[in-house]
């Protein structure tokens, strides 16, 4: 996985929308999420990336899984992003061939309440997106995921 | 794995972005442009996982793709002629069975994505307004409106990324709604139309220039799979209807030459000849 420094502005922002309390705790609110931690790709200057307008969500408990099928086609490029409005909540997204193999990510992170992955199909066909509830103090955590493709 | 379709909607619910989220949106795109953080110490994911353990209750349909992004796979193998493929149907073409304008209304979307290869702005925006007459004669124009109206917009300053966004846009209001009017069985017909136009176009564009990374983009076993699963289940209604019927029958030609390790030149013309054939049973009499 490749790591980056947390921009202050983005850690300001996130400090003040976790304080207010104002966000229900739904899977609205993690979509949410998840659509935030997409914006820099598929924003006007950004990577170029174009969002799909389907996207998905639900809650899991701490270390359960999900496996979202998803058909990609070689030659595009892929980003997923997981988000959960669950403060203290971790989570993590990767795609995986039909056969269980992991996809090689040309980059992919995970912080805290978000997590992505990048990645460029060698062959066209369907790969599973697993989201995961790394950890989390709640029985049940709230998670959204969507993807974007170039 | 995927063709055991699990009753799973319980716990995962689709989604489509609303307005509500866009200031949120718009405020963390200024707080993140620079790019997410990464926590040290964050762990590697296993490099081979066991599907097959996976409980069925935890593993989710196959997501269904726009054509666009199988043309946008098919535009990075080299020149693609694209305005060869665009059709237009009339925005005055009205018909009136609720299952066939379903399938129009998703064919018509494909049309769009392909206009918009084709960099054509007469045509989208003709597209759009078909859209417009389709959504209305199944009670979810408003739902569409905006999108359909953004559409035009933006195909007359030619800002193609924002169509192409709005068409998306379109169908999933246009299923959002009908889903809403509990008629999911239609919205599942609208992506089925959009996916049988797209395949058709895609099918021809390939056989003008043939090769196996072209032929390997119809590698698609498992949504036809999909496809199939919920034409089956469909109401008794839906599943005697003509042309249900033959959708079904068509996709059933369709679904073992897309599972084929390599799809040969014969594969993709049986392909395309098929859906070729479906386009015209989805087309109104009129039209």
């Amino acid at each position: 996985m490749k790591f980056r420094p947390i921009p202050l502005l983005a850690a300001s922002l996130l400090a003040v929308l976790g304080a207010t309390g104002s966000l229900r705790a739904t899977v609205d609110d993690a979509l949410a999420y998840a659509l935030e931690a997409m914006t820099p790709y598929v924003s006007k200057g950004g990577q170029g990336f174009t969002m799909r307008e389907d996207t998905w969500g639900g809650d899991l408990a701490a270390g359960d899984q999900k496996a979202i099928a998803v058909q990609l086609f070689k030659g595009n490029e892929y980003w997923f992003c997981m988000g959960t409005d669950v403060k203290g909540a971790t989570v993590s997204v990767h795609l995986y061939d039909r056969e269980g193999n992991l996809v090689e990510e040309s980059d992919a992170w995970q912080r805290d309440t978000f997590a992505g992955a990048r990645v460029k199909p060698k062959k066209t066909g369907s790969f599973f997106a697993i989201v995961k509830v790394e950890k989390s103090a709640r029985e049940r955590t709230h998670w959204g995921l969507v993807y974007s493709y170039k | 794995m995927v063709s055991s379709r699990p009753p799973a909607w319980a716990r995962t619910i689709p989604f489509r972005m609303t307005k509500s989220r866009i200031g949120v949106l718009l405020a963390a795109f200024l707080a993140l442009a620079g790019g997410l953080p990464s926590a040290p110490g964050a762990e590697e994911p296993p490099k081979k996982i066991n599907l097959k353990a996976f409980p069925a209750t935890t593993v989710e349909d196959v997501v269904v793709p726009i054509p666009s992004e199988v043309f946008n796979a098919l535009d990075k193998l080299g020149t693609v002629a694209w305005r060869s493929e665009v059709r237009t149907v009339s925005s005055k073409s009205r018909p009136s069975d609720r299952p066939r304008i379903a399938l129009l209304l998703g064919s018509v979307i494909a049309d769009g994505f392909l206009a918009v290869q084709a960099e054509d702005v007469e045509r989208v925006i003709e597209i759009g307004k078909t859209v417009i007459t389709l959504a209305d004669a199944i009670s979810v124009k408003q739902a569409v409106l905006p999108h359909c109206n953004a559409i035009i917009e933006a195909a007359r300053k030619k800002e193609w990324r924002t169509v192409r966004k709005e068409f998306d846009a379109t169908q999933g209001k246009v299923r959002q709604a009908m889903d809403a009017l509990k008629d999911t069985e239609l919205s599942q017909l609208v992506s089925i139309g959009g996916w049988i136009r797209g395949t058709e176009a895609l099918t021809s564009l390939v056989l003008r220039d043939y090769s196996n990374d072209r032929a390997e983009l119809l590698s698609q076993p498992d949504l036809v799979a999909l496809f199939d699963r919920q034409l089956s289940v469909m109401s008794p209604r839906l599943r005697e209807s003509s042309l249900v019927s033959k959708v079904r029958a068509g996709l059933g030609e369709i679904r073992p030459l897309v599972g084929e390790a390599t799809i040969s030149r014969k594969s993709i013309e049986s392909i395309n000849s098929v859906t070729k054939r479906l386009s015209r049973d989805i087309l109104p009499a009129d039209s």
